[in-house]
């Protein structure tokens, strides 16, 4: 049974050669590049997480028909809009810095603009919370609200770790300590914040503006 | 090109590696985490093991008074998360993590400090599960059905402690199978297409898809139920729907049956061709059942639902779909038997644990058909039937799949083989042990006893039966001591083994034992699913085999007797 060859060929080793992120790249061709393995990685990642908040929203939406404490009406869209306003407009802020990172030019002052915008959104959120409560909108009062407080308590959270991993990444940046070696982290953090971005909107449209069913 | 020589089966002794503890504390590489999997596992494995002896002991007669309800109770609760969350999972990421790079041809996983804190976090999951024991440990059963397991029922802070304990398992799960997706998707050697990765890999793959979906689907489930407990919403409890927790649990329990077996069948699919010196029986069939299994796992979440009182076309639409699992699944069964057939069979520890695989994952799979017809269900759900169900399948087929998985690669880690005759011995203790005490509680179950009650009248048969079933749990836990037993002493004193005792085709076999880091020094080049038979023999490549069937569509004769 001893079958074993008696030499093996030598091959470059492929795992190398396969790992992109490490690869040194020509000035100017970052767009050209394949995507990175923290940015794959980061989108299997927010897979998962759409899941969670896809069956919270189920919950939520399925819930809500019963409900017979305090209307969704005590929500107030208008003056959440506003500090909404900060949240998506830190997704342009990202958008830009991205396109400075990959233009190699000095990006973390952008990076920290959007946490900072981040933060304004969670300031808001933290008011909105504090006005809801003193109207009597608290988690037990209501079906709505349990579900109203769990899907915007958690998107709060996960502003919360953005906005502080962009407080890192963009303090990073700014004293140059960030390299080539780490492009895949940022890319996976840029998806990270579109992807929060892009829940809120769903979470607007369904919890402050839709009625239900 | 220069030409390495293999080291030969007379390789020195395995250089033993700094031992040094804090090494093992900030390992990133996947050998050395595969391996602290496989450790937590184990351990674990003896916890829930000590908390069922317990329970059968109880059991072992009418009106037994040696555990009172409530202590039953938080055993089966401790028991079922245990065995689940803190022995099968992790000791099949275990493998995962140790063999997918290896099977691959990686030198490490994509992410490997995210392996590391996949580990650590299912580890302090673990630690506190059981810190609950200080509170008062969770009584509601691992599916923590609500109302039973809200405030009101369970006051305790014993499920807030399960909530957190799986909530964070849950994660370093999730960044396990996502790390196994980069990694397979990014690292497999060149020449190494889908269609011809091992079939452990294909399976760990398709299993990493499930996860991602199905875990999800717990973490929301533990969110709601933690607003519920902590923060007094009203998500099962005060006009929300009980049923509710159901869905979202069973959509994650469901596929979480195939998560814990999809693995254990890839080692069977590595174990059995090996044993029967043939290549596997209809590869692709064997790898694609898989994706339908993937698809069909979460379709078929509503049959443990049977009960609830669903509409009719709810129950049978779910009905359906659950019987047409059962197609993907026949088909491995048929490739792995028709695999033996006419195989040159070596009947090793591992085979033997494959074969007694076979036999009762069947078994356990047909009675689960059985369940799919409603009139069934209604019948025998919540009963001793159930039990008897799905240990044949989690124990008879994924611990016995792991056991030979344990006794196949044990050579590849330690570099030393397992001694055949403890192997042996323990085998059958095990396999008749696990019969006996599983066999006999298809009969308790349709006599009609229930599930999780801690005694029972002495109804003409019960005790009979059931002190039957708790001998035999006790000659399978001393066979699982001698495996134990048998690892400990192999592990300093075991045989030599080689860097492929068992010729076997896969390209883990082709590193030394235990592999170096890094993995390997030099690849072979990958042409087909068998790279190291096409270097053996050059004049006979997988890759260049001409169809087996010939225009007629009949087996060339040449065919016929052809050892592959």
């Amino acid at each position: 049974m001893s079958d074993n060859p008696a030499s093996i060929p030598p091959i470059p080793r492929v795992s190398q050669a396969l790992d992109v992120s490490r690869l040194p790249l020509p000035p100017g061709h970052m767009d050209a590049s394949p995507r990175s393995n923290g940015f794959w990685g980061m989108a299997v990642f927010l897979v998962t997480d759409t899941v969670i908040f896809l069956l919270l929203l189920v919950a939520n939406i399925y819930l809500r028909r019963y409900s017979q404490g305090p209307a969704q009406g005590a929500l107030d869209p208008g003056t959440t809009v506003w500090f909404s306003l900060g949240l998506w407009a830190s997704s342009g802020a990202l958008v830009l810095a991205d396109v400075f990172r990959k233009q190699a030019k000095l990006s973390g002052l952008l990076y920290l603009l959007t946490a900072a915008l981040g933060l304004v959104f969670l300031y808001g959120q933290a008011q909105e919370y504090l006005h809801l409560n003193a109207q009597g909108a608290t988690v037990d009062a209501d079906l709505f609200f349990t579900g109203f407080y769990t899907l915007t308590g958690l998107h709060g959270l996960h502003v919360a770790f953005g906005a502080l991993a962009l407080l890192v990444t963009g303090a990073l940046r700014f004293g140059g300590h960030l390299g080539r070696g780490r492009e895949g982290f940022t890319a996976g953090l840029g998806l990270y914040w579109h992807f929060v971005d892009a829940v809120w909107v769903a979470l607007f449209l369904l919890l402050y503006v839709w009625g239900g069913p | 090109m220069t030409t390495a020589p293999l080291p030969t089966e007379t390789a020195p002794a395995p250089a033993s590696r700094p031992r040094n503890f804090t090494r093992w504390l900030s390992t990133t590489d996947h050998k050395d985490i595969g391996m602290m999997y496989l450790a937590l596992g184990a351990l674990f494995f003896l916890i829930g093991g000590v908390e069922v002896l317990m329970m059968r002991l109880q059991l072992a007669r009418p009106g037994n008074t040696l555990l009172q309800a409530t202590t039953y109770n938080e055993f089966f609760t401790l028991h079922g998360t245990t065995m689940i969350f803190l022995a099968v999972m992790p000791i099949l990421l275990g493998f995962s993590n140790y063999l997918l790079p290896l099977q691959i041809g990686a030198k490490d996983m994509a992410f490997p400090r995210l392996n590391a804190f996949g580990f650590w976090l299912t580890a302090f999951g673990g630690v506190i599960l059981y810190l609950s024991l200080l509170e008062g440990p969770p009584d509601a059963g691992w599916f923590a059905y609500a109302p039973l397991s809200e405030r009101p029922f369970s006051s305790s802070l014993g499920t807030d402690f399960w909530a957190a304990a799986l909530l964070m398992m849950g994660m370093g799960t999730t960044l396990t199978a996502l790390n196994i997706i980069i990694t397979t998707v990014r690292y497999r050697a060149v020449g190494m297409g889908l269609w011809k990765m091992p079939l452990f890999s294909w399976m760990v793959f398709v299993n990493s898809f499930i996860i991602a979906f199905a875990l999800p689907s717990l973490s929301a489930a533990l969110i709601m139920l933690e607003v519920d407990r902590a923060l007094g919403g009203r998500f099962f409890q005060g006009g929300g729907s009980p049923v509710l927790w159901q869905h979202y649990f069973w959509l994650f329990g469901h596929p979480e049956v195939y998560i814990m077996v999809l693995p254990a069948w890839g080692i069977i699919s590595e174990v059995i061709p090996v044993f029967s010196r043939k290549p596997i029986f209809g590869y692709k069939f064997v790898a694609g059942s898989t994706l339908a299994i993937a698809v069909l796992s979460f379709a078929v979440y509503a049959h443990h639902m049977f009960a609830v009182g669903f509409a009719r076309p709810v129950n049978l639409a779910f009905a359906a779909s659950t019987m047409l699992i059962a197609i993907p699944t026949g088909i491995k069964v048929t490739n792995w038997v028709a695999t033996l057939w006419k195989g040159s069979i070596r009947l090793t520890v591992p085979m033997l644990y494959a074969i007694a695989f076979i036999v009762q994952f069947t078994f356990g799979g047909i009675t689960g058909v059985s369940f799919a017809v409603l009139p069934i269900d209604w019948q025998l759900t919540d009963s001793y039937y159930v039990v008897a169900h799905f240990h044949y399948v989690l124990m008879g087929g994924t611990l016995f799949a792991l056991l030979s998985g344990l006794h196949f690669y044990f050579p590849k880690m330690t570099g030393r083989m397992l001694s055949e005759g403890f192997g042996k011995i323990a085998f059958w203790m095990i396999t008749l042990g696990f019969n006996g005490v599983f066999l006999v509680q298809h009969a308790l179950g349709m006599m009609g006893m229930p599930r999780r009650v801690y005694t029972y009248p002495d109804l003409p048969g019960w005790g009979a039966l059931n002190l039957f079933s708790t001998v035999s749990a006790f000659v399978l836990a001393l066979g699982l001591v001698l495996t134990l037993i048998n690892i400990v002493i192999s592990w300093r004193l075991g045989r030599i083994a080689g860097d492929n005792p068992w010729g076997a085709w896969t390209l883990e076999w082709a590193t030394t034992s235990p592999p170096p880091k890094g993995n390997f020094v030099r690849l072979p080049p990958v042409k087909s699913s068998r790279p190291l038979w096409d270097l053996a023999h050059p004049e006979d490549p997988d890759h260049q085999r001409p169809p087996r069937h010939d225009q007629q569509g009949h087996i060339r004769p040449e065919e016929r007797n052809h050892e592959r």
